[in-house]
């Protein structure tokens, strides 16, 4: 199977401090990959690095086959992003943030499907603002739908959204799977990782510490529990304990 | 051009919901002349002069909207979309820079429009001002002035770091602007040195053109005034382009 994202020794420091260090990733088609790791591990500056919205101080990049600083305009057809920060501009409605989103791309979804799939039909002329956090966050994945992509970029894409929403996203998000949409995303949520991803890669402090599949982790960590194994791995652990 | 459109529509709806620039660009220029008018009427520039006070501010009164719009509108609401990392959202789409650039500064040429109907109107309604040069000439320095001058403020917007530093920079501009282009303070009593500083403005010169323009009066150095205004469109939208910030 080709791979979407391929990811080469990517290193970015802000002054002396490594935020990510020497990373190598590659992602198949039609799967999803879990980048995870503490606050701080470097997970969002991995990402902006990938897409090129931060300039990494080495390593190379390419998402499907093109790189994303110089093919820019021809690959963000491609993709769709969602990032930690959702910014929109203050008193924007719901229909209007769409619109604009929809109409930067070639082929784009039809966005009111879109929201009435996520439970966001009858809010189109609500101001953005007033939503709750778990409907702005939805309305944020819709976004990332938008541009019909080939692959998605999550950060942190079910942060704020109760027990049944997160289990309708992952719903929705394993049917796009299955359509062989290719997925990058980073999340908090373990019982979510071991739901959806098929690969994993943890962070420390920038640089890779593990780099396989749940079962993988599970294995290598000797933990039953895909948590605990994520903690064992990631060093989170409470070491008085 | 489609996006273009949306974008525009959109956009434009967003900054007349803000009001501060139905305020500052359309509304507060028809109340100075509202009070022009009721100050000075129909009295002559000075006396012996073949056109009205209200006549030879004509010009001055249209720059009002152009400031607003170019020297406070426009890099103000850029920089705060970089501050706020709503360009960041648009940089992980294909829109380029320059179709952003130019969604923005349409919206303040749409101000600049407005602006400059309904001071023509409501001056030729309530006070009979009229033109008496030529409307191609007057027209032509208008859409000079206000071009050159929404470039500067496209500039600001496009390399500023975050929307303080831009209002610092705009304000630094748009002070000088207006008080020593000739739109308050008349050109004829600065002394020699500082007129020859503040003729780069473009503004400086686009007052003199529209002023020349509209009252009928030979424009002095019409050709170096259009050079100046040209020259700095140019400059500040390449700069602004080139040297854009998404972050």
């Amino acid at each position: 199977m080709e791979d979407v994202i391929k990811v080469t020794q990517l290193s970015k420091s802000y002054g002396s401090q490594k935020a990510v260090s020497e990373l190598e990733l590659s992602v198949k088609k039609g799967t999803v990959f879990g980048l995870l790791g503490a606050n701080g591990a470097g997970k969002s500056t991995a990402i902006e690095c990938i897409l090129g919205t931060k300039k990494a101080d080495q390593g190379q990049v390419l998402i499907l086959g093109l790189n994303p600083v110089r093919d820019r305009k021809s690959l963000f057809q491609k993709i769709g992003v969602q990032f930690q920060e959702n910014c929109y501009q203050t008193e924007i409605l719901v229909s209007e943030l769409c619109e604009e989103t929809a109409c930067l791309y070639q082929s784009p979804a039809d966005w009111k499907s879109l929201c009435s799939e996520f439970g966001l039909s009858g809010k189109y002329k609500s101001p953005v603002k007033n939503l709750s956090g778990g409907e702005r966050q939805k309305l944020f994945i819709v976004m990332a739908l938008i541009p019909n992509p080939q692959v998605v970029f999550l950060d942190e894409l079910t942060t704020g959204l109760d027990a049944k929403a997160r289990r309708d996203v992952w719903k929705i998000l394993s049917e796009l799977k299955r359509r062989g949409l290719t997925i990058f995303l980073t999340s908090h949520f373990m019982d979510e990782v071991e739901a959806l991803c098929d690969q994993i890669c943890i962070l420390k402090e920038g640089r890779a510490v593990f780099y396989g599949t749940v079962g993988q982790a599970k294995q290598f960590s000797g933990c039953e529990d895909f948590e605990e194994a994520y903690l064992a791995l990631s060093g989170e652990e409470d070491e008085i304990g | 051009m489609r996006s273009f459109g949306i974008l525009l529509k959109n956009e434009w709806k967003l900054s007349v919901r803000n009001m501060n620039m139905v305020i500052f660009a359309v509304l507060l220029p028809l109340v100075v002349l509202i009070i022009l008018g009721m100050i000075y009427g129909a009295e002559p520039a000075f006396s012996g002069a073949a056109y009205m006070f209200m006549e030879q501010s004509f010009g001055a009164l249209c720059t009002i909207s152009i400031c607003a719009g170019g020297l406070m509108g426009l890099p103000l609401v850029v920089a705060e979309y970089r501050e706020q990392k709503i360009l960041k959202r648009f940089q992980a789409t294909p829109v380029s820079p320059a179709r952003l650039l130019a969604v923005e500064l349409a919206i303040y040429v749409i101000y600049c429009c407005v602006s400059l109907l309904t001071l023509i109107l409501a001056s030729w309604i309530f006070f009979k001002v009229s033109i008496r040069g030529s409307w191609p000439g007057f027209l032509g320095s208008w859409l000079l002035t206000m071009i050159s001058t929404l470039s500067i403020g496209m500039m600001v917007g496009g390399i500023a770091r975050n929307s303080k530093s831009a209002g610092v920079i705009a304000s630094l501009l748009y002070f000088p602007m207006l008080v020593f282009s000739g739109a308050t303070l008349p050109l004829e009593v600065m002394p020699e040195i500082m007129r020859k500083i503040v003729n780069v403005f473009p503004l400086t010169q686009g007052i003199q053109l529209m002023k020349a323009a509209f009252l009928g009066l030979p424009a002095e150095n019409a050709g170096w005034s259009a050079a100046v205004m040209v020259v700095v469109t140019i400059v500040c939208t390449g700069i602004s382009v080139r040297f854009f910030r998404w972050e």
